[in-house]
């Protein structure tokens, strides 16, 4: 078994998986993708990624604070190995911002048009300076390769000091900037979470977190290139992490008592626990163990130290980030293709993080992939048995092809239906209750529209349903249960008077009504295609039979069926909208003492009717937006 | 039925699509690094550029070899290939599928040339599968996958023209267009693991072959070693 070559396959499967998807965020958007909403716009990603990317980068600033300013000369091998995971967090966190905003490529914007009063503005320029200087601290490093880049170094390194300072003092800005942003939602965040202090928790538990996250990546590289741990040196770090993780332990508590909150800890609800739970584990629990000189020198229990405090504040960060907002945020959950991007966005670093060792001098010692030393056989391709190339070549056609198969899984696991809906949720659409009146309320959300149906069928009398302001509505007469077919345009196979949510069936984005498939499949209608295609012609919605060719009685012609591309039916909303509004708009002017027939309040409320309140099904969790555009018919709405 | 081709028009076209795009990139990528990889070890670094342009460019548009030699065989190759990338690209139901599901779309082929496109490759593999089985020296060349091969690519050919120019009966229909949808896709599956990379691997196929003629004397050696043949003719 060859721990190195496995750990990087399952990391390509993972990255593999997540690149697909991340194509599908960037194509088809945000909506498909997560399920962030309007109530909740930061979820998951800002929650892991960014929050917690930052934090687990932390090591980057402390080693080199301990290395550089207080002069523990020591420490030097964990230096580099920091700054690298310091360097390639920060790109992930990039890497998730950009997932993560709406509209990505105006980033620029921040640069220019300032905005000195958001703590945004403060996090958003530490990042950018924080990430180049961490480039510039790093590169020294690949470019003492090549002797032909050795006057490029030189003057790296003249700006060595300099530039680690700017670091130090730029992530102290950050890291508490990132407790900042959350100042402003007293009301949001558990008060258990909610502090004025914020920004120093943030800033101490980071150090705290930055010297676990040094040792925890040492522990485990040494573990997976099988090589001696360097254990007295974790030791040291270990040590320190129990005066920072104490401090952090009292100025939190001190906080809360001060604070009168320290009842809410035992409260026993599940903020309570969550608390206790990540207080053990990111604090307490480790601190216990390390205290002990001769515990904090096992390895083993370094492994265990380090990864809980490494878990635990990471867990602080989700809580802060929206876990424990949830109960003041709508319900959410993140999605899991949300999960996907992350885990991937993580694989992705890690291997960047494989490469750079093996590649470059990070270690004393460089670590070989086993796979690549002079004494292993040449692998072949099981199937054909061709040759696969010298190892590291060997290992890339391998690795590079679970990508392209993980890839290919994540692309057919996209939610295919959605892709239709051009970013738009699809929300079914649930009937309208009541008899005489109706209450319509498509997406179950308790803001509805009272519809006075009976009323409607002795009200409608003159007016054919204008399309367009040219339109002549002058002479039409309806009435009673002649009137049905004004808003009854259609009528499915073997119905009398189909409901609007029949065929309107989705909220918001728009449905193909006309079913083409079904009119062909052998278990719908059973048509061939030449029944309504003329034959010898491309097949287009142009050289096909019209309904009415087949079905005379539909009247497509009061409501202007056709208007929208290759058949496709109006979302209910705006449907709604045409029918009513485009009526009302008319009627205002024509019925005595009716002037606010057209306003939205004439139709719109909030609430559930008593009289209505029976056999309906609320189901209030559904997403709710306002995708909404209100038709268009050149008649003004005053 | 119907939810068999859904599926199959569905996640598994994505899988199966997205595995012949990144599977050809990844493809062209390893090339491109053994390529480098074996040019840094040469000794002699001059390249003639010239040449292999001249050379790709011939074989690109083999108007020469048309003219020259086996006349027909090569303009009916020529042919097929053509029909094989401009049908599937360009024919109108399928830039409308591109078109409703990622909202991008291309101007589509006529109906008529679609129609005779399509003839003239059916027609063309025909042919190309008949001279292989009855002349000697191309069968002496093939293997049992180059028939193959020219089999399956006809599959999506044939039932693709009938759905589109027949007028079957709706099940018959649905089961045309399942072989049609299936066997491309197995199509798709297999271009980059078989002799089908050609189709991104040719324009390098001629600087592979002047980077081999540099190969230090002594390469043909190690290639045997490292094959555990050690002393087999080259
Ligand atoms: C019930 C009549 C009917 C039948 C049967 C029918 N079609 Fe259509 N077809 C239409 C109509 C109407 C449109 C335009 C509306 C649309 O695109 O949904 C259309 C559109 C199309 C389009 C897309 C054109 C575009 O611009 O979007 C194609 C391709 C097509 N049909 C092929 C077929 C095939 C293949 C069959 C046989 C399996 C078939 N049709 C059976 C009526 C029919
Ligand atoms: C064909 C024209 C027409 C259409 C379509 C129409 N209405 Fe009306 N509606 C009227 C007229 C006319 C009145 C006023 C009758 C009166 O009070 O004399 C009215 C009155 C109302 C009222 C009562 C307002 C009040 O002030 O008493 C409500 C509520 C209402 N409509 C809702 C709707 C809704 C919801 C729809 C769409 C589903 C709709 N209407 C579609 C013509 C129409």
């Amino acid at each position: 078994m060859n721990r190195v070559q496995n750990t990087k396959l399952v990391l390509w499967l993972m990255t593999g998986f997540a690149a697909a998807i991340a194509l599908n965020r960037y194509v088809f958007g945000l909506g498909v993708t997560t399920n962030l909403n309007d109530k909740t716009p930061w979820g998951f990603w800002i929650g892991f990624d960014v929050m917690a990317g930052v934090a687990l980068a932390a090591g980057g600033f402390v080693t080199t604070a301990i290395f550089y300013i207080m002069k523990r000369e020591e420490f030097h091998p964990l230096v580099r190995p920091a700054v690298l995971t310091a360097f390639l967090g920060y790109l992930a966190v990039v890497a998730g911002l950009l997932v993560d905003l709406g509209l990505p490529w105006n980033i620029w914007h921040m640069i220019i048009y300032w905005n000195p009063h958001s703590p945004l503005f403060e996090v958003g320029w530490c990042v950018m300076l924080y990430t180049t200087v961490l480039l510039l601290e790093f590169s020294p490093v690949p470019l003492e390769e090549s002797s032909r880049y050795a006057r490029v170094r030189n003057f790296l390194m003249r700006f060595r000091f300099p530039l680690v300072l700017l670091g130090i003092m730029l992530s102290t800005l950050h890291q508490s900037s990132l407790g900042t942003l959350f100042l402003i939602m007293p009301y949001r965040l558990f008060p258990l979470w909610y502090s004025h202090i914020l920004p120093i928790q943030f800033f101490i538990s980071a150090v705290a977190l930055g010297l676990m996250m040094v040792a925890f990546e040492s522990l485990i590289s040494h573990w997976l290139y099988r090589r001696e741990p360097e254990t007295p040196l974790v030791g040291k770090l270990c040590g320190a992490a129990v005066w920072v993780l104490a401090v952090y332990f009292i100025v939190k508590m001190t906080d809360i008592v001060a604070a009168g909150k320290f009842g809410l800890i035992f409260n026993g609800n599940w903020q309570s626990d969550l608390f206790i739970v990540e207080i053990l584990v990111s604090t307490l629990i480790p601190m216990a163990l390390f205290a002990v000189p001769k515990l904090r020198r096992n390895s083993k229990v370094q492994w265990v130290g380090s990864s809980m405090v490494v878990i635990g504040m990471v867990l602080n960060r989700i809580d802060v980030g929206g876990l424990a907002m949830l109960d003041s945020t709508a319900s959410y959950t993140p999605s899991w293709m949300e999960i996907a991007i992350s885990l991937g966005i993580v694989s992705a670093a890690a291997l960047a993080f494989l490469f750079v060792t093996e590649r470059f001098h990070i270690w004393e010692i460089r670590p070989e992939d086993p796979q690549s030393l002079p004494h292993t056989p040449p692998s072949f391709d099981y199937s054909s048995r061709t040759w696969l190339g010298v190892p590291r070549i060997a290992s890339l056609t391998k690795h590079t092809l679970a990508f392209v198969l993980s890839f290919a899984v994540g692309m057919a696991f996209m939610p295919g239906r959605k892709l239709h809906a051009e970013g738009i949720d699809s929300v079914t659409v649930s009937r309208a209750t009541g008899i005489d009146t109706l209450c319509i309320d498509g997406n179950r959300d308790d803001q509805f529209v009272e519809f006075p149906h009976q009323a409607h069928i002795s009200w409608i009398r003159t007016h054919k349903i204008p399309t367009s302001p040219a339109d002549d509505t002058s002479g039409f007469a309806l009435a009673g249960k002649d009137s049905c077919s004004v808003c009854h345009h259609l009528n499915l196979p073997g119905e009398r008077l189909s409901e609007c949510w029949e065929c309107h069936a989705s909220m918001y984005a728009q449905a193909d009504f006309f079913r083409h498939d079904w009119h062909a499949s052998p278990a719908g209608a059973k048509l061939k295609c030449d029944d309504c295609h003329t034959a010898g012609v491309t097949r287009t919605a142009q050289s096909a039979k019209k309904c009415t060719a087949c079905h005379p009685f539909y009247k497509f012609t009061t409501i202007g069926v056709g208007a929208t591309p290759a058949y496709h039916i109006l979302s209910y909303t705006d449907a709604m909208h045409k029918m009513c509004v485009s009526c009302h708009v008319v009627e205002a002017k024509v019925v005595k003492d009716k002037q606010d027939l057209a306003l939205c309040t004439t139709c719109h409320r909030v609430g559930t009717p008593p009289n209505l309140r029976a056999g309906m099904k609320w189901d209030i969790s559904v997403p709710h937006f306002d995708n909404v555009v209100l038709p268009d018919v050149g008649l003004s709405v005053k | 039925m119907g939810a068999l081709l859904d599926f199959a028009r569905g996640p598994l076209f994505r899988l199966t699509f997205a595995i012949m795009v990144l599977g050809l990139a990844r493809l062209l990528f390893l090339d491109i690094i053994g390529m480098y990889r074996a040019y840094r070890r040469t000794t002699d670094k001059k390249m003639p550029w010239k040449l292999i342009f001249s050379r790709s460019f011939e074989w690109f548009f083999p108007v020469k070899r048309v003219i020259r030699e086996r006349h027909v065989y090569s303009l009916l190759s020529i042919v097929f290939h053509i029909g094989l990338i401009i049908v599937p690209l360009f024919f109108f139901a399928h830039v409308n599928l591109w078109k409703e599901a990622v909202g991008i779309s291309w101007p589509a082929l006529p109906y008529s040339w679609a129609f005779w496109l399509t003839i003239c490759t059916i027609a063309s593999a025909l042919f190309l599968l008949i001279s292989r089985l009855t002349v000697k020296a191309m069968r002496a060349l093939s293997l049992g996958r180059d028939y193959l091969w020219l089999l399956l690519l006809l599959v999506p050919f044939v039932t693709g023209f009938i759905c589109a120019n027949v007028d079957v009966g709706p099940g018959s229909y649905q089961v045309l267009m399942l072989v049609h949808v299936l066997s491309a896709e197995l199509i798709f599956v297999l271009i980059p693991f078989s002799k089908i990379a050609h189709c991104v691997l040719a324009p390098l196929s001629q600087v592979v072959c002047a980077l081999a003629w540099k190969f230090p004397p002594e390469t043909d050696d190690d290639i045997c070693t490292t094959l555990n043949k050690k002393g087999a003719p080259v």
